[in-house]
């Protein structure tokens, strides 16, 4: 009867595990999909407002946070809401770069295509939100458009030595950074932007390479747009997630043993400690920090180790990592994808009472004839 | 950064202003038939994004019992007809105790609440970080 | 072979009359097309069936300089 029971627990155990737990097996990754849906794994009618549910369980932490690169935890989220945000976060968060290039004149060996193509590529420091999206026959206006002007020249530096070879001391100007993009203010954009000059996010980016008499003349228009448009829009660097990892000792690993285990995971995941047991201190290995886990599953090619150790990760436990390219704090971006999501839903809202309307207006019409 | 939640709701907003005016009429369709039960949304200018979001809030609600209460789903699955065509399909069957209009709107509405729940939460932990630091 | 006994394909021999006293005239008011040497890198200045020369180093190899005309590009 004991055993039964026990039996039956571990079961229950073992369906909680499958319920919440990703688990990294020796030759591949197995219950991997969620479950958390009505009749998965019961017939049983369970009166759950999984929404209300969420909103109980639902957590974030912060765990490292810098202006344009932070770490953060959704804990008790499913994937295809966790996936939505990173998504969003990397097509269609909107940021300005420049879309538009008028070159007056280019004898540099970079092509001019090849040159508005990287033009493109520069993080410009704007803020999107102050401006709008330029349709297609829409006029570019100070609230749609910002200005850029490069003026260059490469020239002998007439204090180089006659038999000077190094570049850097022979010419003047051979390298062309994005620090001579300059911003043309048109219309009240200048008092606008007067505490924050609108200006490419890093000074030093290469554009091209120039040798003495070649010369650059461009006007570049810098317009809002979406990641899903092109990835220079795109306001992260990356933005990404990975599931929070877990390591399950089932017996204690002691003596050297306990080294060798320690050994099969990224340095700082498990830790040698001694402890004193029957009179004398012996080495035990101790899980202190399984999130910096790579999960090589190196563990699980040594036998000593198979029935030991279980690896798991937990199904609702997002490890999210955003990276900005510098036009925007990490954390905006993230709050951004949010309310993205969220306009996604309203404004398909308004679009289904629209065409109900639209439906109902017709078969008036309909009744009439 | 100011994270006060009601000053940085212009970026999101804007955009549905944006849109509302001119994408709105042909942003959703769907056939007007005589089983209300089941229907075939077609959105366009949407993807997986949206497509396997709306899929999961609506297939929270699925009930296989016809004697249950509550919203009742009886499938709901999302396709992208063709990778070159901007569109977005969403099927959605139920019980006669409801329609597939009604189990849709309910599932935008989840996930607009799921949506607040999750920018209130960061907006809180995000301050307890800054004020711990 | 001595490259300056090379004689290039010749035009057709220069109209007289009204037509060619015009032709300086007309040439005043266009832009100048100037040319690079491919050797020295001077500009030069040549006029429809002038000999292909540089007028610094004797140079027969000229480029063409660059449109003025602005040409626009989407940054993709």
């Amino acid at each position: 009867m004991s055993k039964r029971n026990s039996k039956s627990q571990g079961n229950a155990e073992r369906l909680e595990q499958l319920r919440t737990r990703v688990m990294i097996e020796r030759e591949g990754v197995e219950s991997i999909s969620s479950s958390e849906f009505p009749y998965h794994s019961s017939n049983r009618h369970q009166d759950i407002d999984y929404i209300k549910e969420f909103i109980k369980k639902f957590s974030v932490k912060i765990i490292r946070k810098e202006q344009y690169d932070m770490e953060f935890d959704l804990i008790g989220v499913d994937a295809a809401i966790a996936n939505a945000l990173r998504r969003i976060m990397i097509a269609e968060v909107p940021t300005m770069a420049i879309e538009k290039v008028y070159i007056y004149n280019n004898t540099s060996i970079v092509q001019d295509e090849v040159l508005a193509h990287r033009l493109g590529l520069i993080p410009i420091k704007a803020d999107p939100d102050r401006f709008y999206f330029k349709q297609a026959n829409e006029s570019p206006t100070d609230m749609n458009t910002i200005v850029f002007k490069i003026e260059h020249e490469c020239t002998f530096s007439p204090k180089a030595r006659e038999d000077e070879t190094d570049p850097q001391k022979l010419y003047i100007g051979h390298n062309l950074l994005s620090e001579s993009l300059t911003w043309i203010p048109k219309g009240d954009q200048e008092e606008q932007y007067a505490s924050c000059p609108i200006r490419p996010v890093h000074h030093d980016i290469l554009i091209a390479q120039m040798r003495p008499g070649q010369k650059i003349k461009i006007e570049a228009h810098c317009e809002k747009g979406i990641g899903k448009d092109h990835a220079k829009w795109s306001p992260v660097a990356t933005a990404s997630y990975r599931l929070m990892p877990e390591i399950i000792l089932k017996k204690e690993i002691t003596g050297d043993l306990a080294d060798k285990f320690a050994a099969c995971f990224t340095k700082g995941v498990v830790e040698v400690e001694d402890s004193y047991v029957e009179g004398q201190f012996i080495k035990c290995a101790k899980v202190v920090n399984p999130r910096i886990d790579m999960v090589s599953r190196e563990v699980l090619r040594h036998k000593e180790f198979e029935d030991i150790v279980q690896l798991t990760r937990i199904r609702d436990h997002f490890i999210f990592n955003v990276e900005s390219t510098g036009i925007m704090d990490s954390e905006k971006i993230f709050l951004d994808s949010v309310h993205i999501l969220q306009a996604k839903c309203k404004r398909l809202l308004a679009a289904l009472d629209h065409k109900l309307r639209e439906q109902e207006r017709d078969r008036e019409q309909m009744d009439i004839y | 950064m100011d994270t006060s939640g009601d000053n940085d709701s212009n970026s999101g907003e804007d955009q549905t202003s944006l849109f509302n005016e001119n994408i709105s009429d042909d942003l959703l369709e769907f056939a007007t038939v005589k089983d209300p039960t089941s229907l075939t949304f077609s959105i366009s200018g949407e993807d997986h994004t949206l497509g396997n979001a709306l899929r999961y809030v609506i297939t929270l609600k699925i009930r296989l019992s016809i004697r249950s209460r509550s919203p009742e789903v009886e499938y709901c699955g999302y396709s992208i007809p063709h990778p070159s065509e901007d569109k977005l399909n969403i099927r959605i069957q139920t019980t006669e105790n409801t329609t597939a209009i009604e189990a849709m709107r309910k599932g935008l509405e989840d996930l607009k609440t799921i949506c607040d729940h999750i920018k209130e939460t960061f907006i809180r932990s995000n301050r307890l970080f800054d004020i711990q630091q | 072979m001595n490259r300056d006994s090379y004689q290039g394909p010749q035009g057709p021999p220069p109209l007289s009359g009204p037509q060619s006293a015009a032709t300086p005239r007309a040439s005043d008011n266009a832009p100048k097309m100037l040319y690079n040497c491919a050797d020295c890198g001077t500009e030069n200045e040549i006029k429809p069936k002038e000999p292909l020369r540089c007028k610094e180093c004797g140079h027969r190899i000229m480029y063409k300089q660059r449109t003025k005309r602005m040409v626009q590009f989407e940054a993709r």
